[in-house]
């Protein structure tokens, strides 16, 4: 899906979500009573932007994983890190996914508007990165006739778009930009700085940093409208860090120079490689997690798809319109509509209306509602393809309707649409990447994070490839039983 | 015994049965025969309510259907009719219409079970009975596409019996058929008729209709023109347009075959000894 709809549907949503929740808001019970009564601060970040935040062995890790974990226990509270992708991530804040958003969030005027923040704790500033031995490119005003990248929803994003003349390319991860960059589609990355360098030192070695921070930023930790109280509890929290000098102690740790020098060396001690088969063999067992939650989505789902929609070709082949008509609006509606943004409202809009479901229950909902409507209409198709003389004739033997359906249309109708079933199945798979909007660390997620921590997309899109295609080795195989099994009647 | 009484059936302006009236006997072999689009496949049609008609009567198997124009039916009472109707009367259909995905034994066991409540058991043990009947015992295991034309058909029949109707009716049962097969399916008709069914077989083959009849009736612009035994009709017709309709197809058969017509006969006679053998078998 595009970039442009992808942020348009996360945009709209955030402000229709601003709406109602100004109504919604006022009975709630405040935020920081809740995370004092659980214990748990759940803060949502987008774990995929090292050295800040990111996902190592499994683990959440980065200079502001470790400040969060030092606020969380001056609040009395055990921090739980929920991985969002960073253009879902002001929405489920919003929706009450999470208490708070860590995740290298640049205080602006906008954001303000929306929501609140704590007091900055990091000055950050973009900087550019180019090519080695590109020329005229160091401060921002040249960048006017090139194109740039960026990631989605950043500041860089938003500085970049003021700027007329300068032409932006928009990624869903930093490294994605990086490796554009250096395959010469575009001219120059803007970032934040700390990343830049990471990614640079890690395996983009060709490309390097130029000039200075063109722009003078500073993080905070975003709230809810409604958490006032939480973030006058954190601002308090992250004053006491300052003072007992932990926070310098962290920022030593990530940003100092026994840490430059220690990566430094590390990253000079390895060779960087086009496809790292000793990164595979590092992180292979990282993806089984990703796997598994990707087959558990797409299984239900079409567990849970198949019979709804096969009810709703039911209600569309027979003669009532009372139940023929809404269920052509269903699939009319759900084909019409992106899938993305289905996901987006009934994870972040149901909870207005008093309904909180999990992410996982969510991302099922919205995969079976969705495939429901396609399956249907293969279910359809289906039914229609049987010749009308077998209702006839089943009919005239004396079966009702639903005996004659039951009985002998949709025995032969499965036979007929194994294979778009299984079309069906795989696209579903495959869709199901989608629900990292709402946190859930699927596989494509997992293999989002990765290529970021490692900055090695040309290994682990590979591999994540591969495991998708495993993954529809089974449907293909029980697919391919089935067809077997019925040759005989089909034959002729 | 089956009345039709001044049934009318119109789509849109267009009348497909018009006034049609006649009366058909039980126990018999009765052919309705007429040229094609002369509404005998709607007649037959409309005696097992797969097409209702707009107004006139029709009684077959003691139940009474009166046209939609005469009398509204709710949901209830046209289900409780149709299902009281198509009890009594089976139809073998012109081109079948077997189960695919079901064995011919699963096609004839389908219906007493779902429909009659039949335990398999029971189900198995009524279509192997009139499988035998039909010649088909070896085949039960076969599915319909394993089977040839003719043994499609048979199996169609013994689907229709299973259900132990009164009244069979035969949408023009020698159209999907080779040539060869069609005396196969007139020996067949017969031995239904030994059994004491009433048969209506729809049909625009008149040697065929005379070689299996008891009764004829021609049809044409939407009603019955005239009707008698086999012999008064074929032998000697009332009605100008039954005169001009035999008239052609004589024609058109002489063109191919100066000899059919004496063969039919024979045929019958053929047809007659095969019913002896088939149902010798069974006693």
């Amino acid at each position: 899906m595009s970039e442009l709809v992808r942020s348009t549907a996360a945009a709209l949503l955030l402000l229709a979500l601003l709406q109602i929740s100004a109504l919604a808001q006022s009975a709630a019970p405040s935020t920081l009573q809740r995370v004092r009564q659980t214990g748990v601060l759940r803060i949502g970040t987008d774990a995929t932007y090292p050295p800040l935040e990111y996902v190592e062995n499994g683990q959440f890790a980065g200079f502001e994983i470790d400040l969060a974990t030092a606020i969380a226990r001056e609040l009395g509270a055990r921090p739980e890190f929920i991985n969002a992708s960073f253009d879902g991530i002001f929405p489920a804040l919003q929706n009450g996914s999470f208490d708070a958003v860590i995740s290298s969030v640049t205080i602006t005027p906008e954001r303000s508007a929306q929501m609140l923040f704590s007091d900055p704790y990091y000055d950050s500033g973009q900087l550019i990165a180019v090519r080695q031995g590109t020329q005229g490119i160091e401060r921002p005003e040249q960048l006017v006739g090139k194109r740039v990248g960026v990631q989605i929803n950043t500041t860089a994003q938003i500085d970049l778009e003021k700027r007329t003349g300068v032409s932006v390319a928009v990624y869903n991860t930093i490294d994605l930009a990086m490796l554009d960059l250096k395959n010469g589609r575009i001219d120059a990355v803007v970032g934040d700085a700390p990343v830049l360098r990471f990614m640079i030192r890690q395996s983009f070695r060709e490309l390097q940093t130029v000039g200075r921070r063109f722009t003078d930023e500073k993080f905070g930790i975003a709230f809810a409208q409604s958490s006032d109280d939480l973030r006058r509890a954190v601002n308090a929290a992250l004053w006491r860090i300052q003072d007992s000098g932990e926070y310098d102690r962290i920022h030593e740790k990530w940003f100092g120079e026994v840490a430059e020098r220690t990566a430094d060396q590390a990253a000079s001690s390895t060779r960087t490689k086009v496809f790292d088969t000793e990164l595979v063999r590092k992180t292979w067992q990282l993806f089984l997690k990703g796997v598994w939650l990707t087959a558990k989505l797409a299984f239900l789902s079409l567990l849970l798809g198949l019979p709804i929609g096969l009810m709703l070709s039911l209600a569309r082949v027979q003669s009532s319109r009372l139940l023929a008509a809404p269920a052509a609006v269903y699939v009319e509606v759900i084909r019409g509509t992106p899938l993305l943004v289905q996901i987006l409202f009934i994870y972040f809009v149901l909870p207005l209306f008093g309904i909180h479901l999990p992410a996982f229950t969510s991302g099922v909902i919205a995969l079976t509602l969705n495939s429901a409507a396609y399956i249907s209409e293969i279910f359809r198709a289906g039914i229609l393809s049987i010749d009308v003389g077998q209702m006839e004739a089943a009919r005239a033997l004396g079966m009702t309707y639903a005996q004659a359906m039951r009985r002998i249309i949709l025995p032969q109708t499965f036979r007929r649409v194994v294979p778009p079933l299984t079309n069906e199945g795989i696209a579903l798979l495959k869709d199901s990447s989608l629900v990292s909007v709402i946190g859930l660390t699927e596989l494509a997620r997992t293999g989002q994070e990765l290529a970021s921590r490692y900055a090695a997309p040309l290994t682990i899109w590979p591999i994540v490839a591969l495991f998708y295609l495993l993954l529809t080795f089974p449907l293909t195989r029980v697919a391919e039983y089935l067809e077997r099994r019925w040759r005989p009647i089909t034959r002729s | 015994m089956i009345e039709v009484t001044d049934i009318v059936k119109r789509y849109g302006s267009n009348t497909v049965l018009n006034h049609a009236t006649f009366q058909i006997e039980e126990g018999q072999l009765t052919t309705i025969l007429g040229p094609s689009g002369c509404g005998k496949s709607t007649m037959l049609r409309c005696m097992n309510r797969l097409e209702r008609f707009d107004r006139g009567r029709l009684v077959i198997g003691g139940v009474e259907v009166l046209g939609t124009e005469d009398r509204k039916l709710s949901a209830a009472e046209e289900k409780e009719l149709t299902r009281r109707l198509r009890e009594r009367v089976g139809i073998v259909f012109q081109n079948f219409n077997l189960f695919p995905h079901l064995t011919a034994l699963g096609n004839a066991i389908e219906a007493p079970m779902t429909v009659k409540g039949l335990s398999r058991q029971q189900a198995v043990e009524v279509a192997r009975h009139y499988l035998h009947k039909v010649g088909l015992s070896e085949k039960e295991d076969h599915y319909p596409a394993q089977l040839s034309g003719g043994q499609q058909q048979r199996v169609a029949i013994a689907r229709a019996l299973a259900m132990e109707p009164d009244v069979i009716l035969f949408d023009e049962p020698t159209s999907a058929l080779d040539p060869q097969l069609i005396k196969e399916v007139g020996r067949m008709l017969r031995a239904l008729d030994d059994l004491g069914k009433t048969l209506v077989v729809v049909s625009h083959d008149m040697n065929f209709a005379r070689s299996i009849s008891d009764q004829v009736i021609y049809f044409e612009g939407g009603h019955a023109v005239e009707a008698g035994t086999a012999a008064e009709v074929f032998g000697n017709p009332q009605k100008p347009e039954t005169r001009a309709f035999m008239q052609s197809f004589q024609e058109e058969e002489s063109d191919g075959d100066r000899a059919s017509a004496a063969e039919s006969e024979s045929e019958k006679l053929d047809a007659d000894k095969g019913t002896r053998a088939t149902l010798g078998q069974e006693e």
